[in-house]
């Protein structure tokens, strides 16, 4: 992690892990994982028509929500034993929830291993309201609740999974700068 | 050590607040060169030294019921001021004992401490507290020992788990800080939650800073002087209440820079806790408004020539573009263009 | 400080246990689960320092430890077995903690042999704690052992290697479980092994490692600045050369773990023993632990 703004690396099983567990919030899991290691189970996210679960096949399992999936991954990994890792794949909300299951479950964060695919759009706390504000593109947004034009830093909890937004324009109410899309 | 209490004092609304000539020329000036740049720049948390503020462990000065009475109407309306993860309860417990014991005995006058085995007895004059307790069992607490004590005690804390060859901030009572937000920082590692200060991680500052931490040893406590400034004697300028202070910033004139606007001080100081082996962070806030920092002749010619050369990243980051100049300006006629000594000492004995 | 012996009490032929309390009665400072003292012991012509777990509760009024008769002893275990008594009063160096209890660790899995247990008698001494126990030790010292630990089916004793099945116990363990190793270098080295080998990541398996100072071939040491030349024996460290030749350089754990004893290598190649260097800094051997690593060559140039 450089400073408080997490970097990601690119996919691919740890040689040391016993059993791999892949979770994503897309609808496939990462490309080639077939081939390699034996003992890896591939989580994802897709429905078979309205309310209708998918079936699991050759390893490969979908849930209709990534709620489902994250319940489902607190119960499994409180199951397992020493030697498994955690890899979450897809949106950065997703995977840092599912970072924060397996922490709770009492995994080490060297047991987990993060990868970011997807719109570059970021989770953001508000905070002045503590509200939560999903799939924001760009560096200032309105907070859903109390309104503030906050400005979203580059400081990311963990915890929260979520980047600091502080309102913009607290020192001169409507001065608001342009906006700048997230590059990263 | 003697000391005289200010019944009441707010940092919020009006603004009583003020420094006695006393409290002045102790106050700790932190800039003893002409230029200012971020250093580690710890020494040992010994009594005495270059400022009178270092003659006791927890500095307790005039402003202390004020500065209570104002942390209470912060908790009351934000309780996740205080926070302390579950598995800090050992660090809560050695936090107290440090803080109860260190108060007792350099003030004598204003707190007292009595232990039989485990039952314990805590009386605080200034703020009216008469305390029996049983050590370890929090449920003989009005609140968990942690925001029990630091309740009573200037200045924010933060307590800090050692693992994994780094340190977490695992809990913490925020309520006097330099805009950053408990609730959002709880839980972060030593690089993550020093994550927004710019410049420092290029040169290395936080990486010595964490390896000499990480080897801080019971009994030695360290220390050093932080700064910023701050329009108004105000307490609170959190992240979270920004809407409330921040305009205050954009009302600083040429005129009243000298009456509003404040240099605000942190003694930081780190102790290793004996029973958890955390580290307890004690951030212990300083508020001088400029034209009773004017009053020291150093100082004033000083406050000149590090605000006209500070790197434009720290202005940024430190929130003070807007009224620089005007501090600037306003110190500008103390300066004669002397040579001053180096180190922060007042160099005078009254004002 | 100074702290007198108040009790001795002989727990099996090698290992004895001390009391150590103020001389003046004044307050300890408290050792918290996971801590050690240095005891600087007296010898003929020099005096050993020599860092112990400290086993009895932070809460405690006076400082337990336990000593085992070092074999091939350099000396300081020897004269705490043959010559110390009640009464004795020894300089002793505060406590320090290298190895505290994870504190994130819903439960532990402690893997201890021989005088390894004593840190964690200081462990099983805090409230609440949820663990499981596997001790090794002689057959001739089981009973010994079984009165130092608590009853119940969290802890066990093996006298033998047939009992521990090593690779089936690391691999049932679940995901919120610390494993805690501390006994003898090959011990160690085998138990870490293992739980590598069953998938356990290194950031959850801790092992104590203030006592893994060992001997080896004589070397000499230059000091280039103090402009003093040491012969490091066979028997002692180089820390321990160093300090008999009466330089003070800088150290802590006495263990090769905290880093406080670094010293900058101007020639001549170290032969790393510690825990704190990266690969990188080993293979670039610009740097030495001088408490516990030793010299390739037959002198080494230091810059102290």
């Amino acid at each position: 992690m450089s400073k408080s703004r997490p970097v990601y690396a690119p996919f691919g099983l740890d040689p040391a892990g016993r059993a791999h567990l892949v979770v994503t919030s897309l609808d496939a899991p990462p490309e080639g994982i077939e081939d390699s290691l034996a003992n890896i189970e591939a989580w994802t996210v897709k429905h078979n028509g309205p309310g209708v679960p998918a079936p699991a096949v050759a390893g490969v399992r979908p849930f209709r929500s990534t709620t489902e999936l994250l319940a489902q991954l607190s119960h499994r990994l409180t199951r397992e034993t020493a030697g498994l890792r955690l890899y979450a794949v897809g949106s950065e909300a997703f995977i840092w929830d599912a970072y924060n299951a397996a922490i709770a479950a009492g995994l080490h964060p060297s047991e987990i291993s993060l990868h970011r695919a997807g719109p570059l759009v970021r989770r953001v706390y508000c905070s002045h309201c503590r509200t939560i504000i999903e799939d924001v593109p760009a560096n200032i947004v309105a907070c859903s609740s109390c309104e503030a034009a906050l400005f979203v830093r580059d400081h990311f909890s963990r915890r929260l999974a979520a980047f600091m937004g502080v309102k913009v324009d607290a020192e001169v109410p409507g001065e608001i700068p342009e906006a700048e899309v997230f590059t990263s | 050590m003697k000391l005289s209490l200010k019944p009441q004092e707010t940092f919020r609304d009006d603004y009583t607040f003020s420094n006695s000539d006393e409290a002045i020329l102790r106050f700790p000036f932190p800039f003893p060169e002409d230029n200012y740049m971020y250093s580690v720049n710890m020494e040992p948390h010994v009594r005495g030294g270059a400022s009178p503020v270092f003659n006791a462990v927890f500095d307790i000065d005039e402003h202390y019921i004020g500065d209570m009475a104002d942390r209470a109407i912060t908790l009351e309306q934000d309780p996740l001021r205080c926070q302390v993860l579950p598995h800090m309860e050992e660090a809560e417990w050695d936090t107290l004992e440090l803080i109860m014991e260190n108060l007792a005995n350099d003030y004598p006058e204003h707190f007292s401490l009595a232990k039989n085995g485990d039952e314990w007895h805590w009386i605080n004059r200034p703020l009216e507290i008469d305390q029996k307790f049983t050590f370890g069992r929090a449920e003989t607490l009005p609140y968990g020992p942690f925001e029990y004590i630091t309740r009573q005690t200037q200045g924010d804390f933060s307590l800090q788990d050692q693992r994994d060859n780094n340190l977490f901030m695992d809990g913490g009572m925020v309520t006097s800080q330099a805009d950053w937000s408990l609730n959002f920082d709880i839980g972060m590692s030593f690089h993550e939650w020093h994550g927004p200060v710019p410049l420092a991680h290029e040169s290395g500052v936080f990486d010595r800073a964490l390896q000499y931490l990480l080897r801080l040893q019971y009994g030695k406590p360290v220390r050093r002087l932080n700064w910023t400034m701050t329009a108004n004697p105000r307490l609170d300028t959190s992240p979270e209440n920004y809407p409330l202070w921040g305009p205050e910033k954009a009302e600083i004139t040429p005129e009243n820079v000298g009456h509003r606007m404040c240099l605000r001080v942190e003694l930081q100081s780190l102790y290793r806790l004996p029973r958890s082996n955390a580290i307890l962070f004690s951030i212990r806030g300083y508020l001088i408004r400029l034209e009773e920092l004017a009053k020291v002749k150093k100082w004033a010619i000083r406050m000149h020539r590090v605000m006209r050369d500070l790197h434009p990243k720290i202005i940024d980051y430190k929130g003070q573009s807007r009224y620089r100049q005007h501090v600037v300006d306003y110190f500008a006629p103390h300066d004669d263009g002397r040579v001053l000594n180096p180190g922060i000492a007042a160099e005078q004995d009254s004002i | 400080m100074k702290l007198k012996i108040e009790v001795i009490d002989t727990l099996t032929p090698g290992i004895r246990k001390f009391t150590l309390a103020p001389v003046d009665g004044s307050p300890l400072p408290r050792a918290g689960a996971g801590s050690h003292v240095v005891l600087e012991i007296p010898g003929p012509g020099r005096v050993w320092k020599n860092a112990y777990s400290i086993t009895s509760a932070a809460e405690a009024p006076a400082y337990e430890i336990m000593v085992r008769r070092v074999e091939k002893s350099r000396g300081g275990s020897a004269w705490l077995h043959d010559h110390a008594k009640a009464g004795d009063v020894l300089e002793v160096q505060p406590p320090q903690n290298l190895f505290a209890p994870q504190r994130l660790a819903k439960r532990y899995l402690l893997l201890s042999a021989g005088i390894g247990i004593t840190p964690f008698l200081s462990y099983l001494k805090l409230p609440g704690l949820v663990y499981e126990l596997h001790h090794c030790c002689k057959p001739e010292d089981e009973a010994a052992f079984l009165a130092l630990l608590p009853s119940g089916p969290q802890v066990t004793l093996h006298t033998s290697r047939n009992t521990l099945n090593l690779e089936e116990l690391l691999k049932r363990q679940k995901l919120d479980t610390h494993l805690s190793v501390c006994g003898p270098e090959s011990f160690m080295d085998v138990v870490l092994a293992t739980a590598s080998h069953a998938g356990w990541p290194a950031a959850k398996v801790h092992k104590e490692s203030f006592g893994g100072a060992t001997g080896g071939e004589p070397f000499v040491a230059r000091l280039r600045r103090s402009g003093v030349t040491v012969t490091v024996g066979r028997e002692e460290s180089l820390l321990d050369a160093m300090e008999a030749a009466g330089l003070a350089p800088p150290c802590l754990c006495r263990g090769g773990a905290c880093g406080e004893c670094k010293l900058h290598v101007l020639d001549g190649v170290p032969a790393h023993h510690d825990h704190y260097l990266s690969e990188a800094e080993r293979a670039a051997n610009n740097e030495i632990m001088i408490c516990v690593s030793r010299a390739k060559t037959p002198e080494l140039v230091l810059d102290f």
